[in-house]
């Protein structure tokens, strides 16, 4: 009797304050390295991914209530938009950057091509607020969920408060998108010894490793920087000049995670090219000179129709149809 | 099991004594202090008001404004023994267009003598790259920028004959290396802050706007500036220079 009093008196103790829901969802492989965003402050829960997830894909986030992130950010695409260059954002006004894919967000140390936004957290007040995309005042996208009674009662379940405020906004956002991970491609199977690569594909992969790995870095197939790949002589759109003014950075944007490539089309900060046979053929032939551009691309690659066809194919090998397909990720 | 009631009954309360989450404050060992800001117009300290048209003194620029505000943070007393006491999220939005904002309050502050102040113009560089924030440091209150992140620690919108367009917006921001606009002053009390739970004491402040364009800038080098860099430093270097203490009341 003494020992189940102690026993309980201790579970009261420590439980008292701070409950802890067991992740879900947030598992990835021990060859990933330690995610940047670590729920701090935002600890991770069920409800408060639900609740992430249906704001995701609500168009209460516009000004006209006519788009959602998913609008743009499309699961069967990776959560990139559906095969267009640029996005239409309200009253069919065009964005100036091709839609990014959001997956494997808890990686990224900057978002947007520029990489100008900082934190996973405050990254959907950009689109949110963009005249060109959800162009919704962030004050405005309040007083709507707050007249919605599910909405408080959601608010209420995952942060104990019905008072929906700009900063659980985004830290519900934070939640769903951190959980969009994307690690059961075939390239995880080989990886993980369940999956064997066909020689193109090993072929492929080989190649890939000689050449494209010092910006494209395994396992998530980017290197958190900025570079100039070559697209032009004079730039139109400077990029990462824009948030750092230093004439170095000018023509320089992310480097995109080639993970999910075959879906994500077209490519480029821009947009500009539709198909991944166009993406092979800029490295090979297609590179322009500039003061900026990355030096391992100073010469061109000239690689051989057969060597382009193996590139191609491991590139596939990058599709991760579990994240196009999981059921807990759709509306 | 009789005799088991008393230790279980005492174990119970004291459970919920150790656990129950929110701190007691002994009220009677803490004051509030504030912090009031007044705004004038240049050299001879002329009142300050938006919508109202001012001639600079030095520039001799015409400006009429219809937004002024800008962020006070991590304030801190220096008590008479040497020791810091720091107030906790200490963020504060002061915008000439709300008298309410205009006076700081300073909660829970230990009884004491103190001899010295210090406060941050600005918002310091953590709370720039901790994602999503609240009160002050809200979206909502027009002082972020969305696209390339970090506050907007001065926002100074107006009309101005001297600007190409006709107007200004001065958003000056900057957190980090040699564009950061984040400033930390220690002043020393003249005569020393008593803290008391019977009195309320204010320390006065005064900010200068014209003080932006300090030592040769102007409207006419340019309207705008919306993000860090040189320009924003200067001005809100000059600006801050200006910020001054003028006492306890």
């Amino acid at each position: 009797m003494k020992r189940i009093i102690y026993f309980l008196s201790i579970s009261v103790l420590l439980f008292s304050c701070k409950k802890k829901e067991t992740e879900y969802l947030i598992t990835y492989p021990d060859y990933f390295p330690q995610p940047h965003y670590n729920f701090t402050n935002n600890d991770f829960s069920k409800a408060r991914f639900e609740l992430g997830r249906k704001i995701f894909h609500d168009t209460r986030l516009s000004s006209d209530n006519s788009i959602s992130c998913a609008t743009c950010h499309a699961q069967v695409h990776a959560f990139a938009d559906h095969g267009v260059s640029l996005s239409s954002g309200v009253n069919g006004t065009l964005g100036t950057r091709n839609s990014p894919a959001i997956f494997n967000m808890i990686w990224s140390k900057h978002f947007n091509w520029d990489g100008g936004v900082n934190h996973l957290e405050i990254f959907p007040f950009a689109p949110i607020t963009n005249p060109l995309e959800m162009n919704e005042d962030i004050s405005n996208v309040l007083q709507k969920l707050n007249s919605d009674s599910e909405y408080k009662k959601m608010f209420q379940n995952a942060y104990g408060n019905s008072e929906i405020t700009d900063q659980l906004l985004y830290r519900a956002l934070a939640v769903f998108m951190g959980a969009l991970i994307s690690a059961d491609s075939k390239y995880d199977k080989m990886r993980k010894g369940k999956a064997t690569f066909t020689s193109s594909e090993e072929r492929g992969y080989n190649l890939f490793k000689q050449n494209c790995n010092s910006c494209h870095n395994e396992p998530l197939f980017h290197n958190n920087d900025f570079a100039n790949n070559g697209l032009d002589e004079q730039f139109e759109d400077f990029g990462r000049y824009l948030i750092t003014l230093n004439e170095s950075d000018k023509g320089k944007f992310k480097v995109p995670t080639l993970r999910n490539i075959e879906l994500t089309y077209p490519y480029m900060h821009d947009g500009r090219f539709q198909t991944l046979s166009q993406v092979i053929n800029h490295y090979s032939e297609g590179i322009k000179q500039s003061s900026t551009l990355h030096p391992l691309l100073s010469q061109p690659f000239q690689f051989s129709v057969q060597e382009k066809q193996d590139l191609t194919a491991f590139l596939r090998t990058l599709t991760d149809y579990t994240l196009t397909s999981k059921f807990e990720f759709s509306e | 099991m009789k005799n088991l009631k008393f230790p279980l009954f005492a174990l119970l309360a004291l459970s919920i004594f150790a656990t129950s989450c929110k701190k007691k404050h002994n009220h009677d060992e803490n004051g509030t202090v504030k912090m009031s800001f007044t705004h004038t117009w240049g050299m001879n300290n002329a009142p300050f008001a938006l919508n109202t048209q001012l001639i600079h003194p030095m520039n001799g620029d015409t400006m009429n404004f219809s937004t002024f505000k800008y962020y006070v943070s991590n304030i801190q007393l220096k008590k008479n023994d040497g020791s810091w006491w720091t107030m906790p999220e200490s963020y504060f939005l002061v915008d000439v267009s709300s008298a309410a904002s205009l006076t700081l309050e300073i909660p829970e502050v230990p009884e004491g003598t103190y001899i010295a102040f210090k406060y941050t113009m600005g918002v310091d560089s953590t709370r720039n790259v901790s994602g999503a924030q609240a009160g002050a440091l809200s979206t909502t209150n027009g002082m972020f920028w969305s696209w390339n992140t970090g506050y907007i620690m001065v926002k100074a919108e107006g009309t101005s004959p001297q600007s190409s367009t006709g107007n200004f917006a001065f958003h000056l921001g900057g957190f980090s290396g040699a564009n950061s606009i984040v400033t930390t002053t220690e002043v020393p009390f003249t005569d020393n802050l008593v803290v008391s739970h019977e009195t309320t004491k204010t320390i006065k402040m005064r900010s200068n706007p014209a003080r932006l364009f300090h030592g040769g800038e102007s409207v006419s080098n340019g309207g705008t500036v919306m993000m860090p860099g040189t320009r924003a430093k200067t001005l809100a270097t000059n600006f801050y220079g200006g910020v001054t203490f003028l006492g306890i009341e």
